[in-house]
């Protein structure tokens, strides 16, 4: 390969990781320097090397980050669970309403995030239709409520973070060949079987970035707790809100901050290895 | 076959059709109510959830009525056209180089992507805002740019590589075979090809510029975007404006899907017309 | 690829970045880091002159008559200058952190006047952060003000502070649904459960629940205010409290999904609902004044000072007064209301009433804040 080929990818991607470096890296370290500090806003915060940050801050909110597990991956569950065959279906089914039906996916996201979760606000308040019926088919008991318990953020952060099922799994799905689905229906007695030996794993790509894109920013969100959860719904983004905004206890929000993010990387480097796949990673040869 | 067992086979032939169409709808829910209430009369010209005083098209008729909204909406979507553009190309670009070449430095890129995505909002925005302040670099448009470019990339990496994977490669050999330089192989083959992963990560930016909250709430010195004004206004009264507005942008995407669509079709149909001279264009 | 070179370049690789990424942000840190502490340099005092120019204010939402016809609109024509209204005081804590930064370099982000409540005027002025206002720059202000109001436990003497506007926290309630609700300790009913919310603003939640226990809170002691946030987290952990709010309190009420909060005077004209009242808890409310006050670095000092003298004019403040419906701190609007709005003249929530706040005590933090803070937000955030 010539120089000037071989320099092609170092081109390539130059600027992404330039702009990665500078905005997110070094803010980083900026971050990670100040959870090593100890004090207040008005004496100052010294570095003290407090490595001990990392353990309070852990400990002392463990309730919310289990919690924000359990939210953020039934979320994760349930959006697959219904983006995959909406996918499915745009890809293989509506030839003709394909982009339609895109755009009529994504295009809830024009409407504010903030304005759609105070629809749905609206939508499940306790004197809503909505709320009579669910209690008439006894899915809520009759003095209850929707609103400020776990289903209502659960319901929020599947809805809201549903495209980012959809759009991966999509784009995944429209450049599968049709007639691998063809020749497995013809060698295959169902097409039940057809789909969970030859679709579903050459869509797996597809799944894995899709759950990642919807379980990771769900984790972090503050959003939905607030506006639809209520006292015991707090996730751990509410906490470090909290900790930033509300009680500048800056060492301690970073701490968690940097917790929170190795705990989802260890999360990632799980699944990624669990799911079997290189591919999301990027080496072709595996995929194949 | 009689009666029932056809509707049966029928329900089962499109059910995959039906369920999509019911997901569709639930996910327009909101949007419905949203735009049932625009048309909501209301003393203060604030939304309350409350429909009893009668119907109007007053808020649709003053929709640009209120200086600051009309800007903050003006800003989300410059924000959001230069964001798309920067992030897609940037992005695009690094998907290329990681699935199609080898190179030193690839795990190391790799890593690079997906942290930011594992990375809350409220840190990034945060840290971010930290860096800004220590070298004096002024908040504002610029500071919101850069951070909505920066949170984008790695969306569309994802995306877009995605699509790359398994992508038959034989096209791009048959057309090398017939003589095509890599720059023309990849500009009539690979990218039209490639084009609605793009166009999938485009969408996927843009929406995320237009929506994001939390990280402009940090970095956006006195600057106020859509959802910014939003949030401000919706702890003393939403303006039923607002509402309509978003409904507003909403129809607009729709529409530009349809026009898209219809154009489509046309085209399909002059190939029909002329069979000749026409390639049917590449479908999955 | 052998799969153990795999392993080695990549954690080669990754320890190299981690190296090359903490050698380039330490080589750009050349200059000394801002970490808080406060300025500790002289106070200047706001610069008098003429008004002309552009005005940038931050105050927060609602407090405004909007429009075309509205406050703004009218001073600029009065005045000339060109005003940029910004409604991003949300919260006091969240609007501090985030200027901060900024604060501590002596700029404000092009603001000129902030609107913040008093407590938070006070922590700002002991970091340095404001500057003092000179009384002979505003006649108007000092002659109109009203008198309870030229001194404040957190400025006395007004030297950094000049009130927007004034209100009382104290207890809404749907009276369609639970009228015999009267006091503070009201709330803790267990027939209420669940239907109850309260202000996430420690200084005025907490404060009326110690005052319904008989404390005062300008005297309290830190183990009082601490006894007063565990009777508030017994009540969440018992589902007694359904959320904490801001001025969303107003929704919950409209939307019928609560039959009290903790709330302010004010917000009638926010809340839908025919049967909603504001009550004076039978044990007093808190009583707290929003400021406006000049930032340091603020451009164009002059026509902050401008402003301030125009909004104290009887008849702007009775504008505002009208639409607002907080408490004026400016005197004689009663003649003027007498003649547009009677039943406004003698509306308590809107003419401050001695008699009617006599046992009102006035918004103060905690001995110890930080500390009382630190544990409130642990029972506020789930």
């Amino acid at each position: 390969m010539s120089l000037r080929q071989r320099s092609v990818p170092y081109w390539l991607l130059a600027p992404g990781l330039l702009w990665l470096i500078l905005f997110f890296v070094v803010p980083m370290y900026f971050m990670g320097e100040l959870a090593l500090r100890s004090g207040s806003v008005t004496t100052g915060f010294t570095l003290t090397w407090e490595w001990s940050n990392f353990g309070d801050s852990l400990s002392g909110h463990t309730e919310q980050i289990l919690r924000s597990v359990f939210y953020a991956g039934t979320a994760t569950l349930l959006a697959l669970l219904i983006a995959y065959p909406l996918a499915y279906a745009i890809a293989f089914r509506a030839k003709r309403f394909q982009l339609l039906l895109l755009f009529a996916v994504v295009a809830p996201f024009f409407t504010t995030y903030l304005i759609r979760t105070i629809a749905w606000k609206t939508i499940l308040s306790d004197s809503s239709p909505v709320v009579s019926v669910l209690q008439t088919l006894q899915l809520v008991p009759q003095d209850g409520r929707v609103l400020a318990t776990s289903g209502a953020v659960i319901a929020g952060l599947t809805y809201n973070f549903l495209p980012f099922m959809i759009l991966p799994l999509y784009a995944n799905l429209e450049r599968l060949d049709g007639r691998l689905i063809e020749a497995a229906k013809d060698l295959y007695s169902s097409s039940t079987q057809a789909f969970l030996r030859v679709t579903l794993p050459l869509t797996m790509p597809g799944i894995v970035a899709g759950v990642l894109l919807t379980f990771i920013p769900a984790f972090g969100d503050y959003v939905n707790a607030q506006l639809l959860g209520g006292t015991g719904q707090a996730m751990v983004g509410n906490v470090i809100q909290s900790l930033y905004l509300s009680q500048r206890a800056y060492p301690e929000a970073a701490a968690l901050s940097f917790l929170m993010m190795a705990l989802i990387l260890a999360v990632v480097t799980i699944y990624i290895r669990f799911a079997g796949t290189g591919a999301f990673m990027g080496d072709e040869e595996e995929a194949k | 076959m009689s009666a029932p067992a056809r509707a049966w086979a029928w329900l089962r032939h499109n059910a995959l059709l039906i369920y999509a169409g019911l997901a569709v709808t639930y996910m327009l829910i909101p949007i419905f109510v949203i735009a049932i209430f625009s048309f909501g009369d209301t003393p203060k010209d604030k939304l309350t959830y409350a429909l009893g005083n009668g119907f109007t098209f007053e808020y649709w008729e003053t929709m640009f009525s209120l200086p600051e909204l009309n800007e903050a909406l003006f800003t989300s979507l410059r924000l959001a056209f230069f964001s798309t553009l920067i992030a897609t190309a940037i992005g695009t670009a690094m998907a290329i180089a990681l699935v199609r070449h080898k190179f030193r430095g690839r795990h190391v890129s790799n890593l690079l992507i997906v942290i930011p995505m594992a990375t809350p909002e409220v840190v990034i925005g945060a840290s971010l805002l930290s860096m800004f302040i220590y070298y004096s670099f002024s908040l504002g448009f610029t500071t919101l740019l850069i951070a909505h470019v920066m949170f984008s990339i790695s969306f569309v990496v994802v995306v877009v590589r995605s699509r790359l994977i398994g992508f038959d490669r034989k096209l791009e050999e048959a057309a090398a075979d017939l003589y095509a330089s890599p720059f023309t192989t990849f500009r009539t083959v690979t990218l039209p090809l490639l084009a609605p992963g793009i166009l999938a990560a485009g969408l996927l930016a843009f929406a995320l510029s237009i929506d994001d909250f939390v990280i402009s709430n940090f970095n956006s010195g006195t600057t106020v975007t859509f959802p910014l004004y939003v949030y401000g206004v919706s702890l003393r009264g939403i303006p039923v404006q607002v509402n309509a507005l978003a409904t507003l942008l909403f129809l607009v995407a729709v529409i530009a899907a349809g026009l898209v669509v219809w154009q489509q079709r046309r085209a399909e149909k002059m190939a029909a017309v002329r069979p000749e001279t026409e390639a049917k264009p590449v479908t999955a | 690829m052998e799969p153990g070179k795999n392993k080695t370049e990549r954690a080669t690789a990754f320890v190299a970045m981690l190296v090359a990424a903490a050698v380039l942000a330490l080589g750009l840190a050349a200059c000394g880091g801002t970490t808080g502490g406060g300025n500790t340099g002289e106070k200047t005092t706001a610069e008098g002159g003429e008004v002309t120019g552009d005005l940038t204010i931050s105050n927060w939402p609602g407090y405004i008559v909007p429009g075309k016809d509205g406050t703004i609109a009218q001073f600029e024509d009065a005045s000339g200058v060109n005003v940029k209204y910004i409604e991003d005081v949300n919260d006091n804590e969240v609007f501090f952190n985030k200027l901060q930064p900024q604060l501590e370099e002596g700029d404000s982000g092009g603001r000129s006047i902030m609107v913040l409540t008093g407590w938070m005027a006070k922590q700002m002025y002991d970091l340095g952060y404001l500057q003092e206002i000179n009384h002979a720059d505003l006649p108007t202000v000092f002659e109109n003000m009203v008198p309870s109001l030229l001194d404040a436990s957190y400025d006395p003497g007004r030297k950094f502070s000049v009130p927007w506007q004034s209100g009382m926290t104290g207890i809404w309630v749907d009276t369609a649904k639970a009228p015999e609700i009267k006091s503070v300790n009201d709330l803790f009913d267990p027939k209420y459960k669940g239907k109850v919310t309260m202000l996430l603003e420690l200084r005025d939640t907490v404060a009326l629940v110690m005052q319904a226990e008989g404390v005062d809170p300008e005297e309290a002691t830190n183990e009082e205010w601490m006894k007063a946030v565990d009777k508030v987290k017994g009540a969440v952990e018992s589902g007694q409290i359904r959320r904490f709010t801001g001025n969303d309190y107003t929704e919950e009420l409209t939307a019928g999904n609560i039959v009290a909060a903790i709330g302010w005077s004010g917000d009638a004209s926010i809340i839908e609902n025919p049967n909603a009242e504001w009550r004076m808890p039978t044990e007093g409310c808190v009583l707290w004044s929003d400021n406006m006050v000049i930032p340091v670095g603020a451009p164009n000092t002059p026509a902050a000072l401008g402003w301030m003298e125009y909004v104290y004019d009887p008849k702007v403040a009775a504008e505002l007064a009208e639409y607002i419906t907080y408490l004026s701190p400016v005197e004689g609007l009663e003649q003027i209301f007498a003649k547009t709005n009677p039943k406004m003249a003698k509306d308590p929530l809107v003419i401050p009433d001695e008699e009617f706040q006599k046992n009102c005590s006035s918004q103060v933090s905690p001995p110890d804040a930080e500390a009382v803070n630190k544990a409130w937000q642990e029972v506020v955030t789930g």
